[in-house]
């Protein structure tokens, strides 16, 4: 009796693993998740700057909207936890491209309420810019903790 | 170069090293699910459980204690086509347990331990492929089975007796 050995080959093991880690899917991933946050902070901030109050179908059209940016954020949040890996380097990347959604659309939340007079723009913006940097430093934190293990690893062998 | 670094380069983002850990790990992944599971299924579930290796890759925070992790991801793979199997299974620890000698030691052909460990229940058979096909410590084998040691040796020892008792049934005994 001879031992079974697996049908896929290690070639064909990882082109069937290749969609997973395609370099699209985690931009899409991040991308909803960015678009769909700084969306929701961008029509919350217009919706709570108001100067009077709003009849009932604008109301509804503001929730609305917002509701749709926060699914897209919602769903590039699950792809990124769920169905996406996103290595230490394209966590760095990620985290950049994060950062500058948030203070560019804080930029224009302030326009707006310099404009306006008033709003609560800049103060969720400064909240999703921070959130934002959190997130930076922590990606390059891990990213610099994993090249010094590998260099110490690297230098062991 | 050690598993570990591998780990930690494949979470770094380098394909390579991910190619590399597939390329080591991929006969003993495959070996551990076909030993649980038929040969129908067995590449499938092979295939599912490195999808979830490379999902919870940049999670993982001991790169050292790669292969236990691994195949705790398989097992849990396996469990859920097993679920009926697992759950009608009872631990049956009996006290003062004599310890029996080692009848895996004699059996010298590794394909003959193979056709043996098919006959042995689901528990027993998980912990003889991990201890003695998969070279796991009686450590890892607890982790991977999330159990105490105390029980992966008692299962061991379980595992043995009916091992024995198979042998001796198809008259393979030494």
């Amino acid at each position: 009796m001879t031992e079974e050995e697996p049908r896929l080959s290690a070639e064909e093991m990882l082109r069937r693993l290749d969609p997973s880690l395609s370099p699209m899917k985690r931009v899409r991933a991040v991308a909803a998740l960015v678009a769909g946050l700084a969306g929701a902070v961008f029509v919350a901030a217009l919706w709570g700057g108001e100067p009077g109050p709003l009849p009932g179908s604008t109301q509804l059209a503001f929730g609305l909207l917002a509701g749709f940016c926060l699914a897209w954020a919602g769903y590039g949040g699950w792809l990124l936890t769920r169905r996406v890996p996103l290595f230490a380097t394209d966590r760095v990347i990620a985290a950049w491209i994060g950062l500058a959604a948030s203070t560019a659309t804080t930029a224009v939340l302030t326009v707006v309420a310099v404009q306006r007079g008033s709003g609560l723009g800049p103060a969720l913006g400064g909240v999703f810019v921070l959130v934002a940097l959190v997130l930076t430093v922590r990606a390059h934190t891990r990213r610099a903790e994993l090249l010094r293990r590998a260099r110490e690893l690297g230098h062991g062998e | 170069m050690s598993d570990e670094l591998l780990v930690v380069r494949a979470q770094l983002g380098e394909r390579a090293a991910l190619a590399e850990l597939v390329e080591r790990w991929r006969v003993p992944v495959w070996r551990y699910v076909r030993r649980m599971l038929d040969a129908e299924r067995a590449d499938d579930v092979a295939q599912e459980v490195w999808l979830a290796v490379i999902r919870g890759l940049p999670r993982l925070r001991e790169p050292a204690r790669f292969a236990p992790w691994l195949f705790t991801i398989a097992r849990r793979s396996v469990t859920d086509r097993l679920r009926g199997e697992y759950a009608g299974e009872h631990e049956t620890v009996e006290a003062g347990e004599v310890v029996t000698d080692d009848p895996v030691e004699a059996i010298v052909d590794r394909a003959e331990l193979v056709s043996l460990l098919a006959g042995l229940p689901v528990l027993e058979r998980e912990i003889l492929v991990l201890f003695y096909l998969e070279d796991l410590s009686v450590e890892d084998c607890a982790q991977i089975c999330r159990v105490p040691a105390g029980t992966v040796k008692s299962r061991l020892n379980r595992a043995r007796r009916l091992l024995r008792t198979r042998m001796e049934e198809k008259g393979s005994r030494p």
